[in-house]
């Protein structure tokens, strides 16, 4: 502002007014100017410049503040991520192991039924050998009573039936066939 | 022990073989053993003795066959028995009877340790034991 002023004072110099009617002088406007040097750099020393400064550092640390935000962000999404991966597979391997707890589980019962059902057979099988076994010693017991006794009357009976003459006919018998041996 | 055991068997044996005459136990032999016997006693002459009658007796028993029988027996029956045995055995035998009513009928020989039976009693055994 002061310096179109000056301007136009000094093109209007050959024409007397401006100048003289604002009452300018050069010394005044050097004096000013240089004041206004010194006041711009001393504002810009101890004003402009730490506030740019401090503005400056205020920027870099939102933008670390941000950069760590994101990435804390970002982090967070991955962590997430992993651990629905984990949860995922912490899932599959449950059903897994319970799967195959069922499958032994299952197994064992089978394995348990069969072993039993072997059991019980081979029990069947023996009640039904012994009862066989005692049906026919019972058979023998009661087949060789009965020889027994029927020999036993037989004797008797022949014993009082049989005539010597029976005797000696059964003993020419017996010698025709002892000296043919 | 043993082989004093088997010695006197083998003394024995060879007492029995002097004792025998064509198979036969002759009484004149065994007379003329024991003879020998007494006049020159060896050691364990009693063990000889016992071995020398058991083998004389299962000699005798060898040369003798016992017919037991049920009911009467023929003298004839009894020598063709002897003569049957003596062919089948290849030495002399001679038959000697013995009542048995056990029998009911029939004969059983005894040779030694062979039994040749046919009667009524040994049938009804081999009935009763088939069933």
């Amino acid at each position: 502002m002061t310096l179109p002023l000056f301007l136009a004072a000094a093109q209007g110099a050959a024409q007397p007014g401006i100048v003289e009617t604002f009452g300018l002088e050069t010394k005044y406007i050097i004096m000013q100017v240089v004041s206004f040097l010194i006041v711009l750099g001393v504002l810009y020393k101890f004003g402009i410049k730490p506030v740019t400064a401090t503005m400056e550092e205020r920027n870099r640390k939102i933008e670390a503040g941000i950069r760590h935000a994101e990435e804390m962000q970002a982090k967070l999404a991955a962590t997430q991520a992993e651990s629905a991966l984990i949860v995922k597979q912490a899932h599959g391997e449950a059903e897994r192991i319970v799967d195959e707890a069922r499958k032994t589980a299952k197994d064992f019962l089978d394995k348990q039924t069969q072993e039993a059902t072997a059991k019980a057979n081979d029990l069947i099988a023996k009640a039904q050998q012994a009862t066989q076994l005692e049906h026919r010693r019972m058979l023998a017991e009661a087949r060789a009573e009965v020889a027994r006794l029927v020999v036993t009357t037989t004797e008797r009976v022949l014993a009082r039936k049989l005539t010597d003459a029976d005797r000696a006919a059964y003993n020419d018998a017996a010698t025709r066939e002892l000296t043919g041996v | 022990m043993a082989s004093g055991k088997k010695q006197t068997q083998q003394y024995a044996r060879q007492l029995l073989e002097l004792s025998l005459v064509n198979g036969a136990v002759s009484l004149e032999r065994v007379a003329g053993v024991l003879a020998h016997l007494e006049r020159n006693r060896p050691v364990n002459v009693l063990g000889i003795l016992r071995a020398y009658h058991r083998l004389v007796a299962g000699a005798v028993a060898r040369g003798q066959a016992v017919v037991e029988h049920a009911g009467s027996i023929h003298d004839q029956a009894l020598a063709d028995i002897a003569a049957a045995m003596s062919r089948r055995y290849g030495r002399p035998i001679t038959g000697s009877a013995r009542r048995n009513n056990a029998l009911l009928a029939g004969l059983r020989v005894r040779v030694g340790d062979d039994v040749y039976e046919s009667s009524v009693a040994g049938q009804l055994a081999q009935l009763a034991a088939a069933v």
